[in-house]
Parts: C-alpha cells; structure tokens; sequence
C-alpha cells in the first residue's frame, strides 16, 4: 500500500497560480472555491521588499482534524493516505471546515449550475452547445467508488449542500497520472508519490532540500511538505488575494 | 530583444523585464522561467531593475528601483563605471565593432576610397579598417589630412566622462553606491579574457547578460537600448557563451540593408509616417497612425486608408492613447475586426466582424525551439470551430476569392508557395481552393516529413536537433557575427539628423537622433509639480494581452482593476487599501489631462513616487463578466511628440496626481 505525500519546492513557485485553475478545469469546482490556492506574499518595506509564494493544497494529513469532527463518517482517511469527501454521506454541517487550520474546506452553497462561471440554464446558444453532454460538474469518470474502501468522493461530482475540498485529484492518481496541479507547473513545483519508496520523486526531493510543513505545532501531520522555504511569519502579509466569483 | 544564454550565465539583469509574466517575441514565459531556475541552481544570480518589483522578486538577489523614464541614465553611468575600471573587452572592441574606427570633428567617419579608416599602432599612420595586420588604436587623438580625428571608442570615452554614478543616482534614485558595485560585479562576472568549449568548440566565455523587452517603449527607449548594448559591448559579452544574445541566430536581418539606406523623405507620406523627416526610424505605431488621420495635413498625409482589417488585436486598449485611437480610427471609412470575442474595438468600430476560431485550427508553424534545441509546432484544431467562427486562414481565402485575388500567378495561394517555401512537387496548384490542412500536409512535406502535417498530429513538436555553438554564438558564426561590425558609434543616426534638420523638421524630432546615447529629462518631466507621481503599466500574469478579461475563469482570479500604490505614499494623501480614487495624468507638451476612477491597492514592492496599472481591463461592457472591470491605463496614456520615442515607439509613461474620489 504506498503512502502517497506531495512535495512543493517555494525555490522554485512564480506565483502564476496556474495551478488554481488547472485544479478547476479538471474538478470543475464552483466559483470561489479554490482546492488549490497559492497566497502571494509581501514582507518588509521598501526598498527592503522581499516576496514569496505559498501553494496550498489540502494537506491530506495523518491526523485530519476535519475526519475527527465529522458527525456522519463522510469524511474518512484511506490507507493510502488521501482523505476524501463521501458526498452520499455529507450532511453540509461544515464542522470540517471548522475544525481544518489550512481553511481548504468549501461548502457548496449553489446549485452547481448556477456557480459555473456560465448560466447554462439559460443561454441558448449554451444549452444548443452543451447538449448532450454531461454538464462539467458531473464528470463520469469522478463518479464512481474509489480505492479500497468503494467509496464515492466529492470530485468533478459537485451537489448542493455537501462539502468539497482537494482530493490530490484521486480519479487521476488511480489511472497512474499526476495530479492536475502537479502534471501543468509550468517550472516542475510540485512532485507527487510514495514516501515508502525510496526513489519516488517525493522521496529523492525530501531527502535533498530542507522542508517544512505548515502548521507543525498543532500535529495535524501533514501529507504535504514544502522545500526551500519557510513558514509565512507574523510580518508576512497577503498581496493580491483572490476572493472569488466577480469579485470586489 | 536582449536575452541571456541562460544555459552559461552567471549574472543577469532583469531590466524592465518581469521574468514570471512576460514573454518576448522569442520565446514564451513558461521556457524562460525554467531556464532561469536551472541557471539559479547553478549558482547565477540576478538583478531586478525597474521601478516595481514583480513576479521574479523572490528569485532574484537584489533589486534596483529606477526611476520611471530614468533608465538611460544608469545605462550611462553603468557603461562610464566600467570604463573608469579598465574592464573592456580591447580585442572584441578592435576587430568586431566600429569602436576603432576614425570619426572626424563632424562626427563623420574618416574614410578613403569609401572606406572607413583606423590609426595603425604598428605603423603610427591611418589605414583601411581591414587591411591585413592592422593594429588599430581604441584610444588617443590624431591628425588625418590635417585634421583632428578620434577613434569612436575615444569619442565615447569622452562622451561618457560625465556620466558617472553620482551623476546618475539623482537622475534615477538608485544610490550611487548600488551603481557602481552593480559595475563591479558585471565586470567581475565578465570575465574578460575568458573562453570555454561547449560542444567541442572553443568560444569567449562572458557569463553576463541583460534581459530586456520593450524597454524601447519610453520616450528615451531606443537610445536607451542603445546604452544597455553598448555597456554589453564593453564587456565583450555580446554573442559570448553566458552572454548577450539578441536573437536566435547570427544572420543579417532581411531588412539590414533597407534599414541602413533610409532616406528621409519630402511630404507626402504615408499615414505611418515612413521615411518621414519625422520618424524615418520607424516603428510603425497605430497609436501615431491615429494621430495622423485626426490632422492629416499638418504631418504631410495626403493618401488615407479606407479599409482597415483589424486581425485578432484590440487597439482600443492595447495601443497606448485609447482617445487617439478612437478619435483616429473612427475617420476609416470600412473597418472589419477579426476576433474570437466581440472586443471593445470592434464594438466601437467595426463595421463587420469576422468571427475567428481560437483553438479550432491548425496555425503556424511556430518555432519551438529554445535557443539550444531547433523545433517547429504547429497548432491543430481540438473540433470544429464553434458557432459561425472559422480559422483566419480560411477567412484570407474567403476574402481573396470574393476579391479576384486568389487564383493564378501571383494570387494568394502563389504567394502562400512562396512564403511558405514549397518544393516544387508539393506546391498548391494556382486554381483550385485548398482546404488549410492541405496547405499544412504539403508544407510538412516539403521540410522533409514524409508523413506530411500527420507527423504533427501524431507528435504535436518536431524536434529538428541541437543548435551547434557555432550557430549560437557570434564569435564562432561564419562569418563571426554574420560578417557585420558591430555599431558601438551610430554614424548612420547622425546623418538621419543632418537630413531631417535639413528638410525643416522640428527639433523634437531629430533631437535623440545621436551617434552616441544623450541623456535629456524626458518631456513629462514639465508637467506642473502637482503631477507628483510616475505612472508606470504592466501586464497581469492572469490575462495575456488586451483579449482576455472576459475569460471568467481567469477574470476570477483578477476580477478588478487595481492601482498599485506604495502605502507611505497612499497614507501621506489619506488613501487606504481599496480606496477609490482619481488618477489624472497630464501631457507636458499640449497641457490635456486625462481622468479616471480606479480602486488602490498597496504595496511596499513599488517606488513611493510611481504607482501602477495593469492593462488588461476597459473591457467591452456587453459581456457579464467585464461590467464594472473598470478603466484602462489606455485611457490615461498620450501620443506624439513627448509620448513616443524618435523612432515613434509608443512611451506608457506619464505623470500623474492621485487623490481620493
């Protein structure tokens, strides 16, 4: 059983972001909902500036507080590492994303259709186009059970009411590909892998660079490790958020 | 544009260049970013000079904020630096340049029999450049036929005696101190005198280099661009492994010897005002076409266009002065846009819009090389276009054949054998339509691919190999360099002066028409002092060019436009963090001002006396994703004299005042 983990090199992140939205495309998450997000950073004053980038994903931790406070057993850890999001089960109480410290958790407050970027309901020429076709949100290859357990995630199967949040693109990593984020950095961030294996790229990447994990004090464990960096500070300050949707 | 050989350099400039967001019209953003952390890994370091301190921040060592406009100056001062240390490349400089060659007190080269000469150490007389064993001198003063001479490279020597770095820190408010040690590690990491093998080959080894894109659009641009090469020069880095490079290959430029004989010429002119005593360096700016259609008359126009075919661009907010371009354009009898989007240029302006297919085509062939592997790409269509929308190749041989122009000898699909360079036995027949993966088919064919365009859709890049050092890098071409001397004196501006003085032109014209770079305060510098701030623009990562904003899945990311401002400057006129406010710029020469209303947002990776907008915005309002985007830095910009530079490259600078709405 491999123990999947995700490496994050800020030596070499330009902050492009290009991760978000290739994250979106291939999970076709509403609008506002980031699974992958990447802050940009500013410290210091001028001249003295210093920026930095910050990738975060869901950490896939060890001991995932969101899989503790969840009433119902929707949100479970599997062996292999990745916690997923069963939307059968999700009763939407939001407890997970309560209780999560990284803030990757999103609740699906709209019918998907109306928090797709495009009224597909009532444009013509969309729904001329789009006929036939299974709308984004509903990719058949996301809905099926998955791993060991034979359970359903929350992927490209988004329903009112139930939470989602990064799944490391499960659907993807069960067909041998990288997750989306991973496989579209345009200058190679992300490595993705077994931690039992000696020569996975997660592997060979933490046993040359100094890393960290965000957050280290609470002891969730996280599955995510970031190299050649470090942890924002107290100084550290938020540039350019993205708040989603049109925007303010 | 200048750029480094990554794969070798050791110390880069990063001069106006955002490495993170830009492109460049050789290579994309995403291939210059890998080469630049594989450099870093290397051990290379880099310096960002520009007045904002973007995307390649945390991947740079240091950070120089230049003034807006300034930039010319510190290329001055770094070049006199460098001299003042002794650290010049002499060899290159003597055989490769026109340094040695003799200019005469009217700043004219000496020649005999048509050629230009040099003063021969060996023999202390003057002689032909490329006479056999000539060792010509760099420095020191002569007498030719009884008059006083200098080589060129002493000419500069003297030119720059007064540019140095405390000279230049007030002009561009970079201490200095930071000048001169910026000197002094491009002269350590020159390494002049060096050479290393790559690939077997035997090449000068200058492991230092500029990157650079569009700094040429400010008012000073080109001879700032000038200063920059020439402080290369020095060095001897251009064409060096690790060094300067300028384009991908070593070959004279087509238009080499057009450009070298332009005449300046009498009215009447064309509406870009080609061979103009205005602007015969010419860089073909719409926003001066603008200009000239608005007051045909008073720039010598006499012929005016009446169709104009705007082809997937979006001049309205691209362009620089959106008002000019509108108020311009707007007197062209017939305008048809071609566009995957109905752009705000072609909602203002167009008279019918051709749709055009984005992904659903096959378009190119692109290069895809790097600079040390030779590749072609060619884009091929995911499905049939959508709605009414067609590739523009289709939509050209729509037009030419409604127009007569397709068929025959020297119809369209002629000229499409020509450029395309079709062997014989693949050569589109002259009569009959092709569809546009035919054109393909048979121009993959006649590069050698026995499959055809098929080799594309199997494969999407045809790697064609490695580029040898030799065709990399200058010192090693054969000829070295293409065989050309290397202009560190621009004898051929002064006589552009000459000519435009002599033909009534005002001096705003020909005035940075100078053999060596002068500095000059640029014109904005006049407006009155309550035009406090330097606007600077830039391109967002988020969006590609003028097109963009509509796309809601990028929009998102980037919903609003904002203006970048530094935080002690906001507090001193009580602006805070999302704050709207008023910009209002000023032109220095016509006294008009220009509005808008625009939300702040701070940051301490700015200059305190420049703020910043991106492009991008000023969309359309007819899309739901652009309505209240907000304005366009266009809407602020200027065009003509003070706005562009000799060459009439569009300038995105301006002063401004910002205060709270």
């Amino acid at each position: 059983m491999p123990r999947y983990a995700m490496t994050i090199d800020l030596s070499r992140c330009m902050g492009c972001r290009a991760c978000m939205e290739a994250c979106k495309v291939e999970n076709a998450t509403p609008e506002a909902h980031f699974w992958m997000y990447v802050f940009r950073f500013e410290e210091g004053e001028y001249p003295n500036t210093r920026l930095s980038y910050l990738p975060r994903p869901c950490q896939h931790c060890d001991n995932a507080p969101c899989v503790k406070v969840c009433p119902v057993g929707a949100r479970y850890k599997r062996e292999d590492g990745f916690v997923l999001t069963d939307f059968q089960r999700c009763i939407g109480c939001r407890y997970c994303e309560v209780a999560c410290p990284y803030g990757v958790n999103y609740f699906h407050w709209k019918e998907p259709r109306k928090a797709q970027y495009v009224d597909w309901g009532q444009d013509q020429g969309t729904r001329q186009r789009a006929a036939g076709q299974s709308p984004p949100w509903r990719k058949p290859e996301h809905e099926q059970r998955h791993g060991s357990e034979r359970r359903l995630t929350v992927g490209a199967v988004h329903v009112k009411g139930v939470m989602g949040k990064c799944t490391f693109c499960v659907q993807r990593v069960e067909k041998g590909l990288e997750p989306a984020c991973v496989a579209n950095c345009p200058v190679r961030v992300f490595e993705f892998g077994d931690l039992d294996d000696p020569e996975s790229p997660v592997s060979r990447r933490l046993k040359q660079s100094p890393h960290f994990r965000l957050l280290e004090e609470v002891g969730t464990q996280p599955r995510v490790f970031y190299l050649n960096g470090a942890p924002p500070s107290a100084e550290t300050r938020q540039f350019y958020p993205v708040k989603g949707g049109k925007g303010a | 544009m200048l750029h480094p050989d990554y794969r070798h350099t050791r110390y880069v400039l990063h001069w106006g260049y955002n490495l993170t967001n830009a492109g460049g019209n050789k290579l994309c953003w995403i291939t210059y970013p890998r080469q630049w952390l594989e450099a870093k890994a290397n051990g290379a370091r880099a310096v960002v000079i520009d007045p904002r301190l973007h995307g390649v921040g945390p991947h740079t060592d240091d950070w120089l904020p230049v003034r807006p406009g300034s930039d010319l100056a510190l290329a001055l001062a770094l070049c006199h630096e460098v001299i003042s240390q002794g650290a010049i490349d002499v060899e290159y400089l003597t055989r490769y340049t026109n340094a040695p060659f003799l200019v005469g007190e009217n700043g004219r080269f000496v020649r005999a029999e048509g050629k230009e000469l040099v003063w021969d150490t060996a023999t202390g007389a003057a002689a032909p450049f490329d006479q056999p064993g000539v060792r010509p001198a760099l420095e020191g003063s002569f007498v030719v036929g009884g008059a006083r001479v200098r080589p060129a490279f002493q000419v500069l020597k003297e030119h720059l005696s007064r540019y140095s770095a405390e000279w230049a820190a007030d002009i561009c408010g970079v201490p200095a101190t930071a000048i001169r040690r910026l000197a002094a590690d491009l002269v350590e990491n020159a390494r002049i005198g060096a050479t290393t093998v790559v690939d077997g080959v035997a090449v000068p080894y200058r492991p230092v280099a500029i990157h650079t894109y569009h700094m040429a659009q400010q008012e000073l641009g080109f001879q700032t661009v000038r200063a920059m090469l020439i402080l290369m020069m020095l060095l001897g880095a251009v064409g060096a492994v690790g060094g300067q490079q300028i384009d991908f290959t070593w070959t004279i430029h087509a238009n080499f010897a057009k450009w070298d004989t332009i005449q300046v010429k009498d009215p009447p002119y064309n509406v870009w005002l080609e061979s103009s005593k205005y602007f015969p360096l010419n860089s073909n700016n719409s926003a001066v076409v603008a200009m000239v259609l608005q007051d045909p008359q008073r720039w010598g126009v006499e012929t005016l266009p009446e169709v104009m075919i705007v082809h997937m661009t979006n001049p309205v907010l691209a362009f620089g002065s959106q008002k000019d371009i509108i108020d311009g354009f707007k007197r062209i009898p017939f305008i048809a846009v071609i566009d995957a989007w109905l752009s705000k240029t072609a909602d203002l302006l167009a008279d019918v819009v051709l749709p055009a297919a984005t992904l659903e085509k096959y378009e190119g062939p692109s290069s895809a090389g790097d600079l040390y592997l030779d590749a072609v790409a060619v884009r091929l269509p995911i499905m049939e276009p959508l709605g009414e929308s067609r590739g523009e190749i289709d939509i050209y041989l729509d037009l030419c054949e409604k127009l007569g122009l397709l068929f025959g000898t020297d119809g369209y699909l002629a000229r499409i054998n020509q450029a395309l360079n079709l062997k014989d036995a693949y050569r589109l027949p002259l009569d009959r339509r092709p569809a546009v993966r035919d054109i393909f088919d048979r121009w993959a064919r006649s590069q050698g691919l026995d499959e055809g365009i098929a080799y594309f859709e199997r494969n999407g890049v045809w790697v064609k190999g490695k580029v040898p050092p030799t065709s990399r890098y200058g010192y090693v071409t054969s000829p070295p360099f293409g065989g050309v001397r290397h202009r560190l004196y621009g004898e051929s501006l002064l006589r552009l002066r000459e000519e435009m003085r002599a033909k009534g032109a005002d001096e705003v014209f020909w005035r940075d028409y100078t053999p060596l770079p002068e500095w000059r305060p640029p014109t904005m510098e006049r407006s009155p002092a309550q035009y406090d701030l330097y606007l600077v623009t830039f391109k967002l990562i988020e969006f590609k060019q003028a097109r963009g904003t509509q796309l809601p899945l990028v929009a998102e990311l980037a919903p609003r436009q904002r203006l970048w401002m530094n935080p002690a400057t906001a507090q001193a006129r009580g602006i805070r963090e999302g704050d709207e406010v008023w910009v209002e710029s000023h032109n220095a020469v016509t006294g008009e001002t220009k509005r808008i209303k625009v939300r702040v947002t701070l940051t301490q990776a700015i200059r305190p006396d420049t703020v910043g907008l991106p492009h991008h915005y000023g969309e359309t309002a007819r899309h739901p994703w652009t309505v209240g985007q907000g304005a366009a830095a266009a809407e602020l910009l200027f065009t003509g004299p003070g706005y562009v530079a000799n060459t009439a490259d569009q300038s995105f600078h301006t002063k401004v005042r910002v205060f709270k709405a």
